[in-house]
């Protein structure tokens, strides 16, 4: 059988447990689209104990266990976890900055654009915009100690492309789209949520704060 | 001349009381009620003959003036469509009446007229059935943006989808059949009923439901656009009464996992090269020959290493506050020393400073903080400062290098 360079970058993908989605693997997502590409990865990973997932708005793909009861997979689970669980705070914190600057209702979703320029001259003429990026790059996950609001910016949009949540795109270097690897957030989220019971809140004047 | 001066005061009278004249037009029906406060302005009106008062009934603005009001006041009209062309059918159903009845008698003086006023009524009613439609797409092209706050905009939608579904009732009780019995054998009946107005019924109705069809997804967005919005608010909020909280599922025995915590460990594919293959020598033996090259028989422990002292980073960067820390004080001077000036063109060497300031720390963790704390200046400041490496290859692979000592100056050409 000929080898199928977009199944193996698919699976290998997959396999490496990341999360696939039109922004960040355009061609492999369409790959998945077509019915037998699905079915052909599928019935690979099941042979690896391993099955094809969708997150719950259907637009990122993933690699789940079929079985945790094989070896490792328990705390191959419980690993990525802790991956999310260690670095939550401060997600919450940049999804709440990006709010405040875009005087947006809703949290990044997937294929939004952001430009560092317009972070920068937003956050740069707003104190307590500066505040609140100030006290997210003392953080764990955007640790700096750069001194200005540029280079701070530059750490937290690094990390967040090595992470996997953003992609950079155009040719200035300095524009990210967000990924969906933002939706698979939400969902953990939303389960962190119900599960260690943590209260729906009302969202405050604070948490709206407009720029206008 | 005088016709002018009238004519001048009406629409004076107008202007000034025009905050009654539009609230009576908008929300009273063209009613102005019979009070203290409006007897100047009934007056006036009366005085202009724009006011009608038949009986006991409350005094009333004339058609000519409710027209008038009415072509002005489009963008009420429009937030009123439905109601609007509702109205206007009724209006034309009397006029077919006596139409019918008019070219029975053959008068034929009547019968001109009444088409006229058909003709006019049906095509205000087309154009409302228009309007009506293109209101919905200004509702999708803003998607309801002009409203700040996200519950008031989902009630707005709801309420447009709710304004969308009863326009929609209306257009589908015309029916086809109906319009045809109301023509009846008359051409110019047949002409408007059966032709006009069946085809902008089906444009208007095709609008719409495309225009509901995306308020529905609009909708669906933004109650999942609030749901992400409190989820982010209801995290903020318990990170900042409960310091310190990392969620946990260790307790939890996975037996039945749920879908969402399913993620696999990595779990990388990796191959060797096939050296058994003959149809790969050619490829292997060229990237054999690209990998560098180490002199047969010399081995690591042949080799002598420099003495340079090693560097123990803080891994975790989990330092958050160090008052008055002496080295660190120490870089910031000796780079504001260089960045003020006083330097010109001399060169400053990173360990005879370290020599002379009396600190107790190694070689290789001094130079390592120089660098870094000159790595952390902002652009223009780092740009300012020229550092060149004293370094010596390494003897069993020369790209990598072993820093003895920095020396640094002022870059002249950063501008």
């Amino acid at each position: 059988m000929p080898s199928n360079p977009l199944f193996e970058r698919t699976v290998t993908a997959l396999l490496a447990g990341e999360v696939l989605c039109e922004y960040r693997h355009e061609d492999l997502v369409t790959y998945l689209l077509v019915p037998e590409n699905q079915e052909r990865v599928a019935d690979f990973l099941s042979q690896l104990s391993r099955t094809l997932r969708q997150t719950g708005n259907k637009d990122a793909w993933l690699c789940a266990y079929q079985d945790l009861s094989v070896s490792g997979a328990r705390e191959g689970v419980r690993q990525q976890f802790r991956e999310v669980a260690n670095h939550l705070e401060s997600l919450v914190a940049f999804l709440r900055l990006v709010m405040n600057v875009e005087t947006n209702d809703r949290p990044i979703a997937p294929g939004e654009h952001l430009y560092e320029s317009q972070l920068i001259e937003q956050i740069a003429g707003t104190p307590t915009l500066e505040e609140k990026l100030r006290s997210l790059t003392e953080k764990r996950l955007f640790s700096t100690k750069k001194p200005d609001v540029a280079g701070r910016i530059r750490v937290v949009m690094e990390t967040l492309v090595n992470k996997g949540y953003l992609v950079r795109f155009g040719t200035s270097g300095n524009d990210y789209q967000a990924t969906g690897k933002f939706s698979w957030l939400y969902d953990m989220m939303s389960f962190i949520q119900n599960h260690e019971g943590i209260p729906e809140d009302a969202v405050d004047e604070d948490n709206q704060m407009r720029l206008t | 001349m005088a016709r002018i001066d009238d004519a001048q005061k009406t629409l004076k009278v107008l202007a000034n009381h025009s905050e009654a004249i539009l609230e009576a037009h908008l929300t009273r029906g063209n009613r102005i009620p019979e009070t203290e406060d409006n007897e100047k302005l009934l007056d006036t009106l009366k005085h202009h003959r724009l006011i009608l008062s038949i009986g006991d009934e409350e005094p009333q603005l004339k058609k000519v003036l409710a027209q008038f009001l009415g072509h002005i006041t489009e963008s009420d009209r429009r937030r009123w469509a439905s109601q609007h062309i509702d109205k206007l059918w009724e209006e034309l159903l009397d006029l077919f009446e006596q139409y019918r009845q008019a070219k029975a008698k053959v008068a034929l003086a009547d019968q001109e007229r009444l088409e006229d006023e058909i003709k006019e009524i049906l095509a205000g009613l087309i154009e409302d059935i228009r309007i009506s439609t293109e209101t919905f797409s200004a509702y999708l092209n803003s998607g309801f943006s002009y409203i700040t706050d996200i519950d008031l905009r989902i009630d707005q939608n709801r309420r447009v989808i709710e304004r969308a579904q009863r326009l929609l009732t209306l257009f589908d009780s015309f029916n086809i059949l109906e319009l045809a019995d109301q023509a009846g054998n008359d051409p110019f009946l047949k002409r408007l009923l059966v032709k006009y107005l069946p085809a902008t019924l089906e444009e208007g109705r095709a609008n719409l439901a495309y225009a509901l069809n995306q308020l529905r997804v609009l909708l669906v967005r933004l109650r999942e656009d609030q749901r992400l919005n409190k989820l982010v608010g209801s995290f903020e909020a318990y990170y900042e009464r409960n310091p310190g909280f990392e969620p946990s599922i260790d307790h939890l025995d996975l037996e039945g996992c749920p879908k969402v915590l399913n993620n696999v460990a990595p779990f990388h594919v990796a191959a060797a090269p096939d050296i058994y293959d003959p149809a790969d020598d050619s490829e292997l033996i060229e990237l054999a020959a690209t990998a560098r090259t180490i002199n047969a028989g010399t081995t690591r422990d042949d080799v002598e290493v420099p003495s340079v002292d090693s560097v123990e980073f803080d891994a975790d960067g989990e330092v958050i506050e160090e008052p008055e820390d002496p080295v660190e004080s120490t870089v910031e001077s000796l780079i504001q020393f260089i960045l003020s000036g006083d330097l010109g063109d001399n060169e400053i060497v990173a360990s005879d400073v370290l020599a002379n300031s009396g600190l107790e720390i190694d070689t290789a963790t001094w130079l390592a903080t120089v660098t870094a704390e000159i790595d952390s200046l902002a652009v223009e400041e780092y740009r300012a400062i020229d550092v060149l490496y004293q370094s010596e290859p390494d003897p069993l692979y020369p790209d990598n290098l072993y820093i003895h000592d920095l020396v640094l100056r002022e870059a002249h050409g950063s501008g």
